[in-house]
């Protein structure tokens, strides 16, 4: 099922409140959030009401907010080797 | 009294300007970027919903009556309609 990725780039202080209300209705609070919502006309008026304040992609899964910070993680650089018995151990 | 809309001496009228009368470059560059951003999304919405066989009337009067960012003229690209203005036109940056 596709979802609309929808991030927040320009703040809302200053517009209308009807403007400020589609922004809540979707979820965004402030710039730099992310949402996903499922590609449908209802979301697509809702973005369109807003279209000069967000960034939208079309994705194919949404992501949790635990997911989408584990996917900014850096690679820490190292691992953990662990004792060739207990990966013996493990795998049977 | 902080913030970008405070009442400094430029603002407050008379015949001390601080904001130039054209746009530099990189700020035309940047309200080209902003326009065009909002045509991406557009593009984004109307392939998406496409996709599902489904439309929206916004999206296709958009389509029809909107100028895409290279096919707007300057004019409309850097300057807003103001009824206060000489000649009804100021630029985007003038407050």
């Amino acid at each position: 099922m596709p979802f609309f990725k929808i991030t927040q780039i320009r703040s809302a202080i200053g517009l209308p409140k009807k403007t400020t209300g589609v922004l809540k209705a979707l979820g965004l609070r402030k710039r730099m959030a992310t949402v996903f919502h499922p590609v449908s006309p209802q979301v697509a008026g809702q973005i369109m009401a807003i279209k000069e304040l967000v960034a939208v992609s079309e994705v194919e899964q949404a992501l949790t907010k635990s997911e989408m910070r584990a996917n900014r993680r850096p690679d820490p650089g190292y691992y953990i080797e662990t004792p060739a018995s207990e990966a013996f151990d493990a795998r049977i | 009294m902080f913030g970008p809309f405070r009442a400094t001496s430029p603002l407050s009228g008379g015949l001390l300007w601080k904001i130039p009368f054209r746009l530099s470059a990189p700020q035309k560059a940047r309200q080209r970027k902003r326009l065009r951003a909002v045509d991406t999304v557009i593009a984004t919405i109307d392939t998406a919903l496409r996709k599902q066989g489904s439309s929206l009337k916004e999206v296709e009067r958009w389509k029809a009556e909107m100028p895409r960012e290279e096919e707007m003229r300057p004019k409309d690209k850097y300057t807003v309609f103001d009824r206060k203005e000489k000649r009804y036109r100021k630029g985007i940056h003038s407050e």
